[in-house]
């Protein structure tokens, strides 16, 4: 793990003791105490950049924090490979991609010279998504056990790609997915274990009201009038428009503001044409804000969210969808569709209201909007949903917990 | 020297008559004051009178017998110069015995008043060093003092070193006076369950010197200062309840979830999938699902239910389902019979609903258990509801509601403790009447300590 990633992080285990309980520390620690001096190495292909990094960079820490050697690398490759890469990613998640032979060798190759990043004697590896899958070919070598983590939804694939892939993924221990609706049959073992929320980062701290204030000053928002917010990247997926028409369905009679605010992907051509299309749709709409937001933006988009009556996520499709969890963490009221990992966050009229439909939004919005009582009941009990089951400590739980599991098969284990 | 004592021998006889005189007299007036001093001492309260006795017994007569070698030295008829060597050793003799006494004495009776005073452990033994070195560097002065000898610069280096030395243990001699605030105030004793404003609670097994040391319920050793102790808010619950026959461990349950590539899109691969999937899945679609949502009331009662209502839009089936009580089935497979019966009965009446497709998938899921020991071990009833206040959501779920099975009968692991062990049949019958589904495993929590607490108080 490099150091500018590893001084980023200086929360300590026991600065979570006051959200999730001593018990849960306790606990950590129990299990972490039956795995001491064992060692973890991660893999992935970024240090920065995306939720797999934003993660380990605080999963690694806390591991080693708890007495396990754990460390984190990353493959390097070229503009090729990554490009590659890219085209893999998009074709796992179903879109039809051309892939030349010479690609699928150069993958390889890429993948065979970072060999000398892997650690010559963990006694866990978890390699993270496609792109350093091939690191299995070392597994007979080096020993220990196997762990492929799929952050992404493979359930619907482009098989051209998924055949390829499926061939490594069989060689591991197990693999790991974040929902079930992610997953591939395949004859290894699979467990679920839901990507996760650091309480204590920029986007997800409590801040004060004057911080909150100084956000919605900077941008001209009207702290006093109902505030509708969607945070995502400006993509088709996220379906802005659709969040717009539902907004301009419920402001006919509820007076309120909507603000859709996100960055720009940088790697996608087509995110600045739909910031365009989004702005030029709300053009001349009344109380609907469009904000296109820096990278570095974590605290704007905290300030945003806890500024919020409702927060909304109306894509069309979705990874997990972890900035639902950051605004039920903030005990905000969501209503959001019902896909990728969002059902789990959202028990619908529990912890929060699902949709399917540009109607259906509006419709959740005009309840939540007109029933303060019932929209504070599922803000709240979203924020307790979040903390049992979406907070760091859970993950790391989780990772312990596989851990054993993996010299263990039995479904009850005594330890 | 025989020829000198044939001249002088008449100088001899009136020193060794006056010495052996004040002999005589020293024993004589030792039997009379003590027996006086024994008398007047039985009609006194005063506790020290033993000591005081015994301790001056010896060295009354010792004193006669210098008192009688110094008017020997008086009368006799040696050089002045020589007189007064052996006056001023005589004098030397009388100090230190002096010394030598009052150490004794105050040794004595400090370890008396120690005990009475219940000063902490070892501060009797550092106090009563102190006394005695106090004592004798007084002493040695007045020698010094007496020989005609310089003591100012020594007083002057021994003030120095004592002004250095209370400066460095400053902390020390707080904690000293701490100790004595504790036990002579009777903040907590050995033996008494105390709970500090921080949050440390356990029972006292020592109080010492400097520090006071607690052993929580987990099982830990917990050392505070004692000068950091009196600043604290202290609830001391007083000295242990009744023992149990056997401890209680308490245990916590850890799950993973493990994808069985099982899923259902309608009631009729529901049905199909339940009626095959291993007990383990049942388990968390039932048991853990409980677990799960156990901040929402009234719980959801099962994930099969809330499929359900939300992605089949059924009503009346998810209100069936989720009126099967889980905690009634002693048995994950008696429960799966529950289950298929209800929805194999609504299916029999609407056929039409076997292949409704539903809005999303159900995803049969596998729950791996980690059982395990926690640190919290309860001996009574008070360490008992400290270690309830802390024990995770887990493990309260695993002894109240898993407990179910293992036992195979309404009850759970803490009714079952409290009846065989302590033979409180009322406590433990109200703690199973606590109504699991009706609290949040917060509020169920919550309900056992205050009924645990009603008892004990």
């Amino acid at each position: 793990m490099n150091n500018a990633v590893a001084n980023q992080f200086t929360s300590r285990l026991e600065d979570y003791q006051p959200i999730v309980g001593k018990s849960s520390i306790d606990e950590l620690r129990l299990l972490a105490n039956r795995l001491a001096r064992k060692s973890v190495q991660h893999v992935n292909s970024t240090f920065v950049g995306g939720g797999v990094a934003e993660i380990l960079s605080r999963m690694v820490p806390l591991l080693n924090q708890l007495g396990i050697n754990a460390r984190w690398d990353v493959i390097k490759g070229d503009d090729r490979f990554f490009d590659i890469t890219k085209k893999f990613h998009n074709a796992l998640h179903g879109r039809k991609e051309q892939l030349s032979k010479e690609d699928f060798e150069y993958f390889i190759e890429t993948n065979r010279k970072n060999f000398d990043v892997l650690w010559p004697s963990a006694d866990y590896y978890l390699i993270h998504d496609p792109q350093p899958v091939l690191m299995i070919e070392k597994k007979e070598e080096l020993g220990g056990k196997w762990i492929w983590r799929c952050h992404i939804d493979v359930s619907q694939p482009d098989m051209n790609v998924w055949g390829f892939l499926d061939d490594y993924v069989e060689k591991y221990d197990a693999a790991v997915f974040s929902a079930p609706n992610f997953a591939q049959n395949l004859s290894i073992s699979q467990f679920m274990i839901s990507p996760s929320i650091d309480p204590l980062s920029d986007k997800n701290r409590d801040l004060p009201a004057s911080a909150i204030e100084a956000v919605l000053n900077k941008y001209n928002i009207d702290p006093q009038k109902p505030m509708v917010v969607q945070i995502s990247r400006f993509d088709y997926l996220k379906d802005p428009l659709g969040v717009i028409q539902a907004f301009e369905m419920v402001r006919k009679g509820i007076d309120c503001q909507l603000v859709l605010a996100g960055g720009a992907a940088t790697d996608d051509p087509e995110s600045a044409k739909v910031l365009e299309e989004v702005q030029k749709y709300a053009d001349g709409k009344k109380d609907i804000k469009i904000l296109l937001l820096p990278p570095g933006s974590d605290i704007e988009i905290n300030a945003l969210q806890r500024a919020a009556t409702v927060v909304f996520q109306k894509s069309l499709r979705e990874g997990f969808g972890l900035t639902i969890s950051e605004a039920l963490w903030k005990a905000k009221p969501v209503v959001a569709t019902a896909v990728g990992g969002i059902p789990l966050q959202i028990n619908d009229r529990l912890t929060g209201l699902l949709c399917y439909s540009v109607e259906g939004a509006a419709y959740a919005l005009k309840q939540l909007l007109s029933n303060r009582e019932f929209a504070e009941r599922l803000g709240r009990n979203g924020k307790e949903h979040v903390r049992q089951n979406f907070l760091i400590t859970r993950h790391l739980k989780e990772y312990l917990l596989m851990f054993t599991a993996l010299y263990n098969t039995s479904d009850i284990v005594y330890i | 020297m025989i020829d000198w004592l044939n001249d002088n021998w008449i100088l001899l006889i009136a020193p060794v008559v006056v010495f052996l005189a004040f002999c005589i007299i020293g024993l004589w007036a030792r039997r009379v004051v003590y027996n006086r001093l024994t008398e007047l001492m039985a009609k006194s309260g005063w506790s020290g009178k033993e000591v005081l006795v015994h301790t001056t017994r010896g060295p009354f007569f010792f004193w006669f017998v210098l008192l009688g070698a110094y008017v020997a030295l008086m009368i006799s008829e040696l050089p002045e110069a020589g007189k007064d060597i052996a006056v001023k050793i005589v004098a030397s003799i009388f100090i230190i015995s002096l010394i030598w006494l009052l150490i004794i004495l105050s040794e004595r009776l400090l370890t008396l008043y120690s005990e009475q005073i219940r000063t902490p452990r070892p501060v009797g033994k550092h106090l009563a060093t102190a006394v005695r070195v106090a004592i004798l560097v007084i002493g040695i002065l007045i020698l010094i003092d007496f020989w005609g000898w310089p003591v100012t610069p020594i007083i002057l280096l021994l003030s120095a070193l004592i002004l250095i030395a209370l400066v460095a243990s400053r902390d020390a001699i707080l904690n000293i006076f701490s100790g004595f605030e504790i036990t002579a105030g009777r903040l907590a004793k050995v033996g008494d369950f105390i709970k500090l404003g921080s949050g440390d609670e356990g029972y006292v097994i020592d109080i010492g010197w400097r520090n006071i040391k607690i052993k929580s319920p987990d099982q830990n050793l917990i050392v505070i200062p004692n000068s950091k102790l009196v600043k604290e808010t202290i609830v001391n619950y007083g000295y242990p309840l009744k023992k149990a026959a056997s401890s209680f461990q308490f245990y916590t349950r850890l799950h993973l979830k493990q994808l069985t590539g099982l899923k259902a899109s309608n009631l009729l691969e529901l049905i199909e999938i339940i009626k095959t999937a291993p007990d383990a899945v049942i388990y968390y679609h039932t048991y853990h699902f409980l677990e799960e949502h156990q901040y929402l009331t009234p719980e959801p009662a099962n994930d099969f239910a809330l499929w359900i209502d939300d992605s089949l839009d059924d009503r009346v089936l998810a209100e069936k389902l989720a009126n099967i009580d889980t905690l009634a089935y002693f048995s994950v497979s008696t429960l799966r019979t529950a289950l298929l019966l209800v929805l194999e009965q609504h299916l029999e009446g609407h056929p039409e609903l076997a292949k409704k497709s539903a809005n999303r998938d159900f995803y049969f899921i596998k729950s791996i258990s980690f059982v395990l020991p926690t640190s919290y071990v309860a001996t009574d009833l008070r360490e008992f509801v400290e270690v309830i206040r802390n024990i995770s959501i887990g493990s309260l779920y695993y002894h109240v509601f898993e407990s179910r099975l293992r036992l195979k009968k309404r009850s759970n692991d803490f009714s079952v403790w409290i009846k065989d062990s302590f033979g409180e049949d009322d406590l433990a019958d109200r703690i199973d009447m606590l109504f699991p589904y009706t609290y949040t495993l917060e509020a169920l929590r919550s309900a056992i300590i205050e009924q645990v607490e009603k008892r004990i108080k």
